[in-house]
């Protein structure tokens, strides 16, 4: 139906239900799929608020806030994506049908249509259809390159193709060079010794016939027809002048008018160096002078004087360099193209692995370089993917983690909520309630609320285990005890109701610990029950003692498999709280605090201390004995990290104005006070901790 | 859900109202600034400075806190401003062209510097309060 001229690279088809708690995870299909589409960090910013419109639209609007689901659809094509998000609710017209302005929006002072004009911002193109009952919101958003940094234009010219091209084009040329001037110094070098020779044994020839001439005696007509036929048809001498033994000329090429009249040797030359080409410039052309003697037999009887020019192979050789040259340069041209495209195929694999990179960096955490090409590829290939396969590993990891860190804090959060802030104020009593988890989130509930505005129920409770579990069966609990005290007599029925709701629901293996009092302010009576709880130390302010009062009970969510049913060992108490009297209801945290030598610190140190304070404070709030005791356990227990929740309230009957402390002895004697239970008495008080 | 921090800071000399927010304006935390914004226009405190450093994400209920109320804040005089915005916050705000409607500061001195000097009197609420 998408009528895309490309074939769909990836769909994602997912469902969510329509709650505002249930966004986060439809968000986190959508940021995965865009990611994964390569759309840039902004966008994919900007598509999750459309989404995040779409669907709070559909939730409020379409469904208003009643049960249903949102469909989502994600199509990812090369260039684009389309977004779905279908619902089966009403279906609204969008405001102003067509464009909303912002100009607008802020005019009216109102909101609504802010989220379409997000929307419309945000997208290439937003569609609303309705039809048989469903309605769909489609959202397309176009994929734009992510924009690489950009760089100096020079720099960027610098591929590593012309690079190569570059370096390769000027090593062939110093190579090409330096053999061409070597060839070159060869061979104009060998020219002209082949020019000196053949003029060297011109010479010799002239000299022999001039010698042949002069011993018959010839005229000057024969010697002068000589050289002129020698000059004739050798183009490269320029002068050719005989001389005689005492330097008369016999023949002069120029000049025949000075025969027989001594001849003047030019004054460059050395007339010692008879045979050996001498060199001279004239007007720039080099010329060379070569003298050879006359001889007739062992007797010297003449010169040969020739004059010759290299202008000839001077010119021939700059010719076949001019040749030379430019055949070099347009091979070169050829080949310099040659080499850019040959470089291709060397950079072709790191072109590909820079693509693939590209979309690892773009978010696709599956792409694996193709292991291929020559070996120093394979190499790059192979720590890329290596690298690649660690990264989404650790990557997993975070984010599993960061989910769970993420998790914890909202539970956290939430069991705060669920713990009471502030202890309500109870006629006749004082209260002080402490809180301390281990952990960020703990599995100890203490609680104080009014049943009636005569009853009032107070309760501390430890779930087996910690954290999130832990929290959220105490956060159940503490609502149970709440709904269940409302309709029970006493603290036993209240804890029997509770038992029957955990029995069934409490997750297998997982039990609580509860003390559970109740306290009737008009006739300053207690009653309580405990579900295996620690005991609770009752200091009686008549006699100045502690003593500990621990009923039976088994804890909840125990199996009723191995023993008596719950009601059945469960113990009542009941006992009038004298004026100044006073209880303390504590969590094990307190009795198993460690100090580093790992030493608990113990019920018989937390009796003794809660008895010298109840004596020294009597006149104190309430709220300093729960600091000393605390003081007190820090003391202890130093900077070793508790390992369990510490939780306890302290309640006072409030005395009446006139009484005053009494002095006790620190040490105040304990003892077990007869328990009283209400009806069928277990076998024996058992003790827990 | 995210959590979300406000606090908030009143001047009265230039009378204006520093409110920095920290976390996440969105569907589920935009009533408590909502709250703290009404609070301040109830009491005639136009002059609104926003320090967003804290903010990772705005949605259309956080922006449209600012937009629904921004006519009435300058109708009498006042101004909301944002600062700190971080890069995330700010593009969005650029594509949704809310550069047209608010305007943005580097840091929350340069945003409480752009309010003109307080003259003697004070301007007395006049446009009415939409509500809806």
């Amino acid at each position: 139906m998408e009528c895309m001229f490309r074939r769909p690279i990836k769909e994602v088809n997912a469902e969510f239900i329509a709650e505002e708690k249930y966004l986060d995870s439809l968000q986190r299909t959508v940021r995965e799929t865009c990611v994964s589409a390569g759309l840039s960090r902004r966008d994919v910013t900007a598509v999750h608020l459309a989404i995040e419109e779409g669907a709070t639209n559909i939730i409020r609007h379409a469904y208003l806030y009643e049960k249903g689901t949102i469909r989502l659809r994600v199509v990812v094509y090369k260039k684009l994506i389309v977004f779905s998000l279908i619902d089966a609710g009403r279906s609204f017209q969008p405001e102003g049908a067509g464009r909303v302005d912002l100009e607008r929006l802020v005019a009216s002072g109102r909101k609504g249509g802010l989220g379409f004009y997000m929307i419309q911002k945000i997208m290439d193109s937003v569609e609303y259809i309705s039809a048989a009952g469903f309605n769909e919101l489609r959202m397309i958003k176009r994929i734009a390159p992510a924009r690489p940094e950009s760089r100096p234009f020079l720099r960027r010219l610098f591929t590593l193709r012309v690079k190569f091209s570059f370096w390769t084009f000027l090593s062939v040329l110093v190579i090409i060079g330096g053999a061409y001037y070597y060839i070159d110094r060869r061979t104009s070098q060998y020219l002209y010794d082949h020019l000196d020779d053949t003029v060297s044994s011109l010479a010799h020839t002239i000299a022999a016939q001039a010698a042949l001439h002069a011993i018959n005696h010839r005229s000057h007509v024969e010697f002068d027809e000589l050289i002129v036929s020698y000059l004739q048809s050798n183009p490269e001498l320029q002068l050719i002048v005989l001389t005689d033994s005492s330097g008369l000329i016999l023949a002069h090429s120029e000049d025949i008018h000075n025969i027989r009249k001594p001849y003047k040797i030019p004054a460059f030359v050395s007339t010692a160096e008879l045979g050996v080409p001498q060199r001279y410039r004239v007007n720039g052309q080099q010329y060379s002078y070569l003298m050879t003697p006359i001889r007739a037999g062992e007797v010297e009887i003449g010169l040969v004087h020739v004059s010759y020019s290299s202008a000839q192979i001077h010119d021939k050789l700059t010719r076949a360099r001019w040749r030379i040259g430019v055949l070099t340069l347009v091979l070169l041209f050829f080949g310099i193209i040659g080499i850019y495209f040959l470089s291709n195929y060397f950079v072709r694999p790191i072109v590909n692995i820079t693509r693939r990179v590209r979309r690892f960096a773009s978010g696709d955490l599956e792409t694996e370089l193709p292991l291929e090409g020559a070996e120093e590829f394979f190499e790059i290939s192979r720590a890329f993917n290596e690298m690649i396969t660690r990264l989404s590993r650790d990557r997993k990891n975070i984010v599993a983690r960061e989910k769970m860190a993420k998790e914890i804090e909202v539970a956290s959060q939430i069991q705060k909520t669920l713990l009471p802030l502030e202890l309500p104020s109870v006629p006749g009593l004082e209260l002080d309630g402490y809180y301390r988890a281990a952990a960020i989130v703990g599995g100890d509930l203490y609680d104080v609320f009014a049943i009636s505005p005569e009853r009032y129920c107070i309760t501390v409770a430890d779930v087996s285990g910690k954290g999130v579990p832990a929290s959220l069966v105490m956060s159940m609990l503490r609502t149970v005890i709440q709904i269940q005290s409302a309709n029970a007599v006493s603290a036993k029925e209240t804890l029997i109701k509770v038992n029957d709701y955990f029995e069934k629901n409490i997750p297998p293996g997982m039990f609580i610990t509860v003390m559970l009092v109740i306290y009737e302010s008009a006739r300053r009576e207690i009653n309580f029950v405990s579900a295996g709880h620690n005991p609770m130390l009752l200091y009686k302010a008549g006699e100045g003692e502690v003593v500990r009062i621990n009923p039976a009970g088994m804890p909840l969510g125990m199996p009723t498999t191995l023993g008596p049913a719950f009601e059945e060992r469960l113990e009542e108490v009941q006992f009038t709280m004298e004026e100044g009297d006073a209880f303390f209801i504590f969590t094990d945290g307190i009795t198993e605090a460690a100090n580093r030598e790992g030493q608990q610190y113990g019920i018989d140190r937390l009796i003794n201390l809660f008895a010298a304070e109840m004596a020294r404070s009597a006149r104190l709030e309430i709220s300093s004995l729960s600091k000393a005791i605390i003081s007190e356990l820090d003391d202890f227990s130093g900077f070793v990290k508790p390992a369990d929740d510490i939780t306890f309230i302290v309640v006072r009957s409030q005395p009446p104005e006139s009484t005053a402390g009494m002095d006790l002895p620190p040490d105040s004697e304990e003892r077990e006070i007869e328990t009283k239970s209400v009806k069928n008495p277990g076998p024996e008080p058992t003790e827990t901790n | 859900m995210e959590n979300i921090s406000i606090s908030l800071s009143e001047s009265d000399q230039d009378r204006v109202s520093e409110v920095r927010v920290d976390g996440v304006i969105d569907t589920t935390t935009a009533g408590e600034l909502e709250e703290v914004m009404d609070s301040l226009l109830k009491r005639d405190r136009y002059r609104v400075v926003l320090d967003l450093a804290g903010v990772d994400y705005i949605s259309s209920a956080g922006w449209g806190i600012f937009i629904s109320h921004i006519k009435e804040v300058r109708a009498n005089d006042g101004d909301i401003k944002l600062a700190n915005m971080i890069t995330n916050v700010y593009e969005i705000y650029e594509l949704l062209e809310f550069d047209k409607v608010l305007k943005v500061y580097s840091s929350v001195d340069a945003a409480r510097e752009d309010f003109p000097a307080t003259s003697g009197h004070q301007s007395k609420k006049k446009a009415s309060r939409s509500r809806n």
